[in-house]
């Protein structure tokens, strides 16, 4: 509906995520090697690539999960290559993780009051919240959000997978994020699942951008306006989706590649 | 950490939501059998004589409330920290140290009002200092750590004269007098345990639904995500043993205040031990399951000598009791016994249930 | 080495200045002001030759610990309880017998067995539950002292010192200069200096079958990463078993030696397994180098502390601990 010039001016102008030469490496593996992006504020973005070419590695460097070994990452024009991940998080950034991470022990209402928690003031507050407490207001709206409310007194464990994933993003979304990344969101969702997901993320506010890591084709291509290509810790190819989708290396390395 | 992952208490499906949700706040509220005992602990001056009173109950809430403080590192934090017998015995060392005692050249003299909060303060501290030690590791190592400065600490009390007196400890410490009563004197020293041990159980309480508990959870089941959320999960987890510090000190208090002597002997690493003990034990996802150990400890501490030599064995084998009740708890529960009584209850209703079906259909 | 100084410049400095300043001290006669200032250097020499024999000791006991740590993640808090069980059966055995070199052959072997017994029985049955496994090891170490105290009761035992070690020889090191201008040299007990060099062939033997066998590079292997073991199809339970096994004989022997040149009573266990704990903090989970950097960096420490600073000794050695965790956490010599 909104035009990238729309959303640009939503936010102003100037890189939400300025990525300069970085690399990481795991003894002797570089699993990034020499990554500059840059991404605009409210941009979206699809990060393709087939297993174990960095996409999950690059999303690590760029939290502070695993810092890079050299290079700069600039977010909204800070450099953060520095910081501790939380002092990211703080900022705006949020991430999904391909790999479920959520806190098995609590009940869902607790895993998203932890992320709305954690963004704001009060982490270490002995106070019990009241009823009327806005955090908790954010939480139960993130819960419906996500169609969690009819487990949101369950324990995580006990959860399905679907709605496991579906809780992974809902911690992504909470407070007031500015960028986020989102690694596999749909991996091992059934179709209906998958149409949530779509829903979810193309009603994200104009001036929320983010970059999606997705094999699947019909979802990434939907939700996206721009496509980076990874091939062994390398960008080789960046540009709109159409273009991307018929660049015939492309269609050799990846798309034909048999990678299903 | 699975033994403590695997032991997460399970809310019962049936209730309905926001009763679960209370439950899960204050599950004593709910418990007539918590009613119960809490009537019995309020009229149990009626009921005991002095000793039992002092020697069995106070000193069970003693010992429970320093094995509170491990509870909630280990159950919340995921922290199984072996130095609070050792923060509580400096906490004691403390208050005889800056109080009033038998041993002019080393103490103050400092009124209690000042020398416990005083004593409380430097616990507090040791604890934070010994848990930011600690946090610079992960999982495992930190009982190798705290047992680390749990010892380092007993053998310094033997070694230094100037404050802690070498072997003889610091004897005939002084106890709180004031309005006309001495608060060492059996009942009112009863009651005095008896509240600091429900206020340091339900803050425990509180605390674990408070953000900064849920955080701890957060962090014992995931840090790296809770560093995803904007948390920083070495601060929590010091923070932790801040707080736990500060309970392992009321203990501390509680406990010079009842021999009205401390020495080395008081923070040995069998002593450190036995905390950990107490609290697997009882269990250690709830607060309510160091109290129970404690009272096992305590009974099989004061009862076994006789019971053994009824039963004509060697009465000095009560360590080895001890020893083996704890691999036994170990071995066949994961959450002590009332992880073990919780089973065993699930088991009875289900088996009810069945035979009761089973007529009907 | 080289890799070292270049990466580290400021701290291979300290240290290359650190250990002139020992040999200095060790080597040298001492001025008189020195003399005067911090004592005599015969009083010296010998708490840093005590220090470092107690090393050798420490070794013994922790690089069996750090083993079975580093491979099986298994917290061992009964180890001092084998190191205590150890003494007293070669204490056994040296008193019946009257041989002291059998005593350590069948306490390594008597120890070694019920390592066994525990992994097979106990700690193969909860894999990977650390937690689980350390509680054990804690109900462990309460049993046995229980029993030994039952068994020994809580007396003073010290395992005769062999005929042919008794005695001081001379060591080629100068304590000072008498007047007369006849040198004098340091006296120092033999069985000591025989027992030190025995840990050193020992870890140097632990360091090769690490290092150059079949085996070893399995082992070495499963500490550096664990999945690796799983995946090369080992019969992973018999080097868990074996390495049980070597690690709680060796704290049999260390037991038999602490007895020969300490003595053996209950509490020594304590003493030992905290020890341990230390040194492997110090040296670094898992690493057998560690292991022997840490037992003489502690040794040293102990014994200097107690000479020089009687009544803090204990905190010099506690704060070597906290300097090594503020600024290495994984200790001085782990990988990681
Ligand atoms: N923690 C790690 N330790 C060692 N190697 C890693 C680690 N994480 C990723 N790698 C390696 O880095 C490469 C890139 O992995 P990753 O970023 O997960 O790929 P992708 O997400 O594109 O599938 C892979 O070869 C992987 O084995
Ligand atoms: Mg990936």
């Amino acid at each position: 509906m909104d035009s990238v010039a729309h959303r640009l001016s939503a936010v102003g102008a100037g890189a939400a995520l300025e990525l300069r030469g970085v690399t990481r490496l795991f003894g002797a593996l570089a699993a990034l090697t020499d990554v500059t992006i840059t991404v605009r504020p409210g941009e979206r973005r699809a990060v393709l690539g087939s297993n174990g070419a960095g996409k999950t590695t690059l999303f690590n460097c760029i939290t502070g999960d695993f810092p890079p070994s050299s290079g700069t990452i600039r977010f909204f024009g800070e450099d953060i290559t520095q910081f501790p991940p939380y002092e990211r998080i703080r900022r705006g950034l949020r991430r999904t993780y391909q790999i479920s991470a959520l806190f098995p022990g609590l009940t869902v209402q607790d895993n998203v009051y932890l992320a709305c928690r954690g963004v704001s003031r009060g982490r270490f507050s002995f106070l019990r919240p009241g009823q009327n407490d806005a955090l908790m207001h954010a939480t139960e709206n993130l819960v419906q959000a996500v169609h969690l409310a009819a487990v949101k007194d369950q324990r995580v464990a006990e959860l399905a997978h679907g709605q496991q994933r579906q809780l992974e993003i809902a911690l992504a979304l909470a407070g007031a994020p500015r960028f986020i990344l989102f690694d596999e969101p749909a991996a091992g969702l059934s179709p209906t699942e998958r149409r949530e997901l779509i829903e979810i993320l193309t009603s994200l506010p104009a001036h929320i951008g983010y970059i999606i890591i997705e094999h699947d084709m019909d979802v990434a291509l939907r939700v996206v306006e721009s496509v980076t290509m990874m091939h062994n810790g390398r960008i080789f190819k960046e540009g709109p989706p159409r273009e991307i989708e018929s660049d015939p290396e492309v269609q050799e390395l990846y798309l034909g590649g048999g990678h299903e | 950490m699975s033994l403590l992952q695997s032991t997460q208490f399970r809310p019962d499906p049936s209730a309905t939501t926001a009763r679960r949700a209370f439950i899960r706040a204050w599950p004593d509220f709910q418990n007539p059998a918590a009613w119960l005992v809490a009537l019995i602990l309020i009229i149990m001056p009626l009921i005991a004589s002095g000793f039992f009173l002092i020697e069995i109950f106070a000193t069970t809430l003693i010992l429970g409330i320093i094995a509170l403080s491990l509870m909630f590192l280990a159950g919340y934090g995921g922290m199984v920290s072996l130095m609070q017998l050792t923060i509580a015995g400096f906490a004691g060392y403390m208050v005889a140290v800056f109080g009033v005692s038998g041993n002019a050249n080393i103490s103050l003299g400092w009124p209690w009002w000042l020398a416990t909060p005083m004593a409380l303060a430097l616990a507090t501290l040791f604890g934070t200092l010994g848990g930011a030690l600690a946090v610079r590791t992960e999982g495992i190592y930190t009982i190798m750590i705290t047992l680390a400065i749990g010892a380092a600490f007993y053998y310094f009390t033997n070694q230094n004269w100037a404050i802690f007196n070498g072997h003889t400890g610091i004897n005939t410490v002084a106890t709180p007098h004031f309005w006309g009563v001495d608060w060492r004197a059996d009942i009112a020293f009863y009651y005095v345990t008896l509240g600091i041990a429900a206020i340091c159980y339900f803050a425990v309480q509180y605390v674990s639904r408070a953000p900064f508990g849920l955080a701890l959870q957060g962090v014992r089941d995931n840090s790296r995500r809770m560093a995803a959320l904007g948390f920083n999960p070495n601060a929590h987890r010091i923070a932790a043993y801040a707080f736990a510090a500060f309970i392992a000190g009321l203990g501390g208090v509680l406990q010079v205040w009842n021999y009205r002597q401390i020495s080395p002997g008081s923070v040995s690493v069998g002593a450190c031990i036995d905390i950990l003990i107490i609290a697997v034990v009882g269990g250690i996802t709830r607060p309510i399951g160091p109290f129970i150990g404690a009272f096992i400890f305590v009974l099989l501490r004061t009862f076994a000598l006789d019971v053994l030599i009824k039963f004509g064995l060697d009465g000095n084998r009560f360590r080895l009791l001890i020893g083996l009740g704890f691999l036994a708890i170990v071995f066949w529960s994961s959450d002590g016994v009332i992880g073990l009584w919780e089973r065993w209850r699930r088991h009875h209703v289900s088996s009810a249930k069945r035979t009761g079906g089973g007529r009907h259909g | 080495m080289a890799r070292f100084i270049e990466r580290h410049p400021a701290w291979a400095l300290i240290a290359i200045i650190a250990i002139a300043v020992v040999l200095w001290l060790v080597f040298a006669i001492w001025p008189p002001g020195l003399e005067a200032a911090i004592g005599r250097k015969r009083v010296f020499l010998n708490a840093v030759l005590n220090g470092i024999t107690l090393g050798g000791l420490y070794f013994l006991v922790a690089s069996g610990f750090t083993l079975i740590f580093g491979l099986m993640r298994n917290v061992n808090l009964a180890h001092g309880s084998l190191y205590l069980f150890g003494g007293y059966i070669g204490y056994a055995i040296s008193t019946w017998t009257g041989s002291w070199i059998l005593s350590f052959i069948v306490a390594f072997i008597v120890v070694a067995l019920v390592g066994v017994i525990l992994q097979l029985a106990v700690f193969r049955r909860m894999e990977g539950q650390d937690l689980r496994q350390t509680m054990v090891t804690i109900g462990l170490s309460i049993v046995f002292a229980d029993l030994m105290l039952w068994v020994f009761g809580g007396d003073f035992y010290q395992i005769q010192t062999p005929a042919w070690l008794i005695g001081p020889i001379q060591l080629p090191l100068l304590t000072a200069i008498k007047s007369s201008g006849e040198p004098v040299y340091l006296q120092y007990p033999l069985v000591r200096l025989v027992i030190f060099a025995a840990s050193v062939v020992i870890g140097v033997a632990m360091w090769l079958a690490l290092n150059r066998t079949r085996i070893g590079m399995i082992v070495r292997a499963g500490v550096d990463d664990r999945d690796i073991l799983a995946a090369t199809g080992v019969r992973i339970q018999l080097v868990f078993v074996l390495v049980f096994a070597l690690g709680a004989g060796l704290a049999g022997i260390a037991g038999v030696v602490g007895g020969t040149f300490q003595s053996l009573s209950p509490g020594e266990d304590t003493r030992f397994l905290l020890a341990s704990l230390v040194v492997v903090i110090v040296g670094g989970m898992g690493s057998i180098p560690g292991a022997a950097l840490g037992a003489v960096i502690i040794g040293l420490a102990e014994q200097l502390g107690s000479v020089y600073i009687p009544t803090y000794a204990i905190v010099v050695t506690f704060l070597i601990m906290v300097l090594v965790l503020a600024l290495r956490p994984q200790g001085l010599l782990a990988r990681r």
